[in-house]
């Protein structure tokens, strides 16, 4: 940051009594997120320690007694579990793909939407769009079962009508990967490209009258302007994307799996829960998740680092 | 200044907001369990002068759990007509306060977990799961029952005559006799049976199956039928339905594959996994569901519908499945909502599913096994400082009577007495629902129903479902009761490849089952091995051999009934 802000000074502030009597109120305001930060994102991580401990329900975590291995027992353990390293690479696996078929998905839309010139219909499309991220994975994996169903499903009823022979969507691992990831767009395409088009809405309109008068095309102007105009934006968010790698959220994974595709679905979110949580094995629970958050920390460091490598700015 | 005072008490507000959800966090969990476990370190001792025939000097209070199923049109589970004969039977019989606890049945264990760590558990507490009791137990969280239910003995005549030894010492330790939780008593241990549409089997004029070949035969002709039977609806026919979870919903079938005079060792040593998917014999069980499941005699789509999954059971209601295996009394459960009920208002008077035993074993029986005569597992949390007056509640819902009334309330109001003596249940209204089957709930140490006299039970039974007729139900019981092995309990300590295990395993068994099944034929063996071998390195096979070894540590010879 300093180096980006060399022209600028700002200017010195004198924390006196003065400066406190005017804006004190502002800092009370400040002080409430920041409390809620410290009570559930700072306190909680006292009790990372459980993943080298021994847990006990009734004793406080600095009486627990330590694990074996110098406390390493629980690492050791899940990276012996053949299972742990199934998930692992699953996470790892849908949500690159996740990635590289979804990431693009919003900011191709919103180039589309911003070329649209009737704002009415403009207005209706966003509206659709967003609707499917406010619903639950329950929900939308019910709807999916209706549609894709191989006997009952309304898709494959269609196919069979038109003569072709029902596909199973839902219960063949390659296509049930491409049914998760399909939905996962559908799901969150609309919602995702607010940011875009927020940064759109901020590009000059100078730039695409001075384009115009050249004689640039449209999709020369989107090419040239629109989309280095969103550049530092997609940066930003693709190295948040990069840094959830092996995280993931455990609802969609979940509600999505049946047992016939458990091979390419269980993800790390949904091993914790079987194997950790429902099996009352938390501090194995603790190890894994303690594990995923690291990796989760080097991956965000070195795509911030790759892309201030790149001349982008990073997220700090 | 106003402003001033104000910033100041906003600060001091805030400070202390902090200080104290820090402590909290530090605090809270190390009350429980040193200082308790010392006061509860010499039970018997004081028997004599505590009770005077039966009764505490000073009234003494407890709490226990109940579950709270949340039902619709319900009764408040802590304050309804049983907990009120409960609460006013132990203070007149005991001088003890009882207050019931009300716990959400379907997150329990979190339930308990998050109690048990915040030192509020109720004192009597009730899981079905004891691997969850034992990893309290390993953390100290629970207290031994064994010196109460021992040193007691007097006091508990009631528990003591229906639980027995086998029940109070089912789960204590081999060498030092510990005791971490006492098994509620089976009084009914039907499992499993296979239901037929009785009205398709009387339309194709056919009979009711008893081998494989004539059930198969059956499920063909329905198929063939499909038009006749169901109409415009033929598409929709699943002749046989079995769900995601093969091993419990085609188990009579798969059972009737394994020997049924295979060695109680054998059984032990392959038996974690409860659907028996390590069983020998399974897989020809399940070789036979595949090949049905390829000529579209079973539910196309079942592995996609998850466990609590309605659509299966709104297809029996609806008149799309022509035969099924589930628990005994499962056509008839939850009064007009039943899929009985429904089948009757959405298809006709006739329609009906009757139970039948189709799949005979080697031997020309209809091999079943049964659990053991165990049910809930009842244990104390180390807050529990009344562990007597605990221990008089479990004796006094064990009588006979109190039984009795729990199960069937009070006459004209839940219940009527029929001409042969026998109780028939009626829907009762307001505070007098019961929230659980029989008030299960309640009688935490019975489940099934079980009557003052053994007599009046068996007249009883046919007459627990409101609306159904009684034949039917007699008849489901016989076929239940046929050919069966019941459970032993193998007591050969703690197998520990087996802790945190079972959720992992049980994923994988389904896996394994659901996909032999849809496999196309030519495949199957390849599939089943694949999911099976899985399913051994994932954990299965150290649990057989830490079993097999133990076994043979504890028993000389391979059966020990």
């Amino acid at each position: 940051m300093a180096k980006d802000n060399k022209g600028y000074k700002a200017p010195k502030v004198k924390f006196d009594k003065v400066y406190l009597k005017r804006y004190y109120q502002l800092y009370i305001l400040l002080a409430l997120p920041l409390i809620y930060l410290l009570i559930f994102k700072y306190v909680p991580m006292w009790y990372i320690l459980i993943a080298f401990k021994k847990y006990s329900i009734v004793l406080p975590v600095h009486k627990m007694a330590w694990a074996k291995h110098h406390g390493m027992e629980f690492f050791i353990k899940a990276f012996k579990s053949k299972d742990f390293i199934v998930a692992l690479k699953n996470t790892i696996v849908l949500n690159l793909k996740d990635l590289i078929v979804g990431f693009p998905v919003p900011i191709i839309f919103a180039l589309i939407l911003n070329e649209i010139r009737i704002k009415k219909f403009k207005k209706v499309v966003q509206t659709i769009t967003y609707m499917p991220h406010f619903l639950s994975w329950v929900v939308i994996y019910g709807i999916a079962l209706q549609l894709f169903a191989p006997s009952t499903g309304l898709v494959n009823l269609l196919v069979e009508r038109l003569g072709g022979t029902s596909i199973n969507f839902l219960g063949e691992p390659g296509n049930w990967v491409r049914t998760y990831i399909g939905l996962g767009i559908w799901q969150s395409f609309g919602w995702n490209s607010i940011i875009y088009l927020a940064a759109i809405a901020g590009i000059s309109p100078d730039l695409y009258e001075a384009a115009s008068v050249d004689g640039a095309s449209r999709f020369q102007k989107m090419w040239h302007i629109t989309l280095p105009g969103i550049r530092s934006t997609i940066i930003v968010l693709l190295i948040m994307a990069l840094g959830n790698i092996i995280g993931s959220g455990f609802d969609r994974p979940f509600a999505m799996a049946n047992p016939t595709v458990l091979d390419k679905a269980e993800v790390i979110a949904t091993y914790v829960y079987k194997a950790g949580i429902k099996g009352s094995q938390f501090s194995l629970t603790a190890a894994v998740g303690l594990f995923q958050s690291v990796v989760n920390v080097f991956f965000l460091l070195g795509a911030n680092w790759l892309s201030r490598k790149f001349g982008e700015r990073g997220i700090w | 200044m106003k402003k001033k005072v104000l910033s100041i008490l906003l600060a001091c507000a805030m400070t202390l907001s902090l200080a104290a959800c820090g402590n909290t966090g530090g605090n809270a969990p190390a009350a429980p369990a040193g200082t308790d476990a010392g006061d509860a370190a010499t039970p018997g001792e004081s028997v004599a002068s505590e009770l005077t025939d039966g009764k505490f000097a000073e009234t003494r209070h407890i709490t226990v759990e109940v579950y709270d199923r949340n039902n619709d049109g319900g009764s408040d589970p802590t304050n309804n007509v049983y907990t009120d004969y409960i609460k006013k039977g132990m203070l007149e019989k005991h001088n003890v306060e009882v207050e019931f606890v009300a716990i959400p049945r379907w997150t329990e264990t979190d339930e308990i977990n998050t109690q048990l760590a915040a030192g509020t558990a109720p004192d009597v507490c009730v899981t079905y799961s004891y691997p969850t009791i034992k990893s309290y137990a390993d953390m100290d969280a629970i207290i031994d029952m064994r010196p109460y239910i021992d040193n007691y003995k007097s006091e508990l005549p009631n528990l003591w005559n229906w639980l027995g030894e086998t029940n109070l010492y089912w789960n204590s330790d081999l060498e030092d006799g510990t005791t971490w939780a006492i098994e509620a008593k089976l009084a009914n241990m039907n499992r499993v049976v296979t239901f037929i549409r009785k009205d398709w089997l009387d339309k194709l004029g056919l009979k009711e199956p008893t081998t494989k070949e004539e059930f198969h035969d059956v499920l063909v002709a329905f198929k063939e039928n499909a038009d006749t039977l169901l109409g415009a609806d033929a598409n929709k026919m699943v002749p046989y339905s079995v769900s995601y979870d093969v091993g419990w919903r085609a188990a009579t079938l798969i059972e009737s594959f394994l020997d049924p005079n295979m060695s109680d060792k054998e059984y032990y040593v392959n038996g974690f996994d409860d659907r028996k998917i390590c069983q020998n014999g399974t897989k020809e069980g399940v070789k036979l569901l595949n090949q049905w499941y390829n000529e579209g005699l079973l539910w196309k789509d079942f592995y996609l519908y998850g466990s609590g999954d309605a659509t299966e059971d709104d297809m029996m209601k609806a008149g799309y499945v022509g035969a099924f295996t589930h628990n005994w009394d499962y056509p008839w459960r939850n009064g007009e909502d039943s899929i009985a009920a429904n089948l009757k208002r959405l298809v006709g008077d006739d329609a009906k599913y009757i139970a039948i035993d189709p799949f005979e074993d080697k031997n020309g029986g209809h091999n079943k096994f049964l659990a053991g005569p165990i049910d809930r597992k009842i244990f104390f949390p180390s807050t529990n400082d009344e562990p007597l007056a605990s221990m008089l509640y479990l004796d006094f819902i064990s009588s006979p009577e109190v039984i009795e009334f729990l199960q069937v309330g009070e006459e004209g109001v839940t219940h009527e007495v029929l001409e042969d003596g026998g109780y028939s249940i009626i829907a009762a209204t307001g505070d007098a629902i019961q929230n659980s089957g029989m008030n299960i709930d309640y009688t935490i140490t019975c489940n099934g129903l079980n009557l003052t006299t053994e007599d009046l039970t068996k007249k009883s039974l046919a007459h627990t479902y409101a609306g159904i007729d009684p034949q039917d139900i007699l008849d489901a019981d016989k076929i239940a009761k046929t050919d069966t092995r019941i459970g032993i309990n193998v007591n050969v300590g703690d197998i520990e490849a087996e802790s945190g295990a079972g959720d992992t395993l049980t994923a994988k068994r389904d896996t394994c089952f659901d996909n032999a099944v849809k496999a196309p034929v030519a495949d199957f063996d390849a599939t089943w091995e694949a999911g099976l071998s899985d399913y051994l390195s994932s954990g299965g096979q150290d649990i057989i051999d830490e079993r097999t070894a133990k076994w043979d540590a504890v028993y000389s010879s391979e059966n020990i009934r």
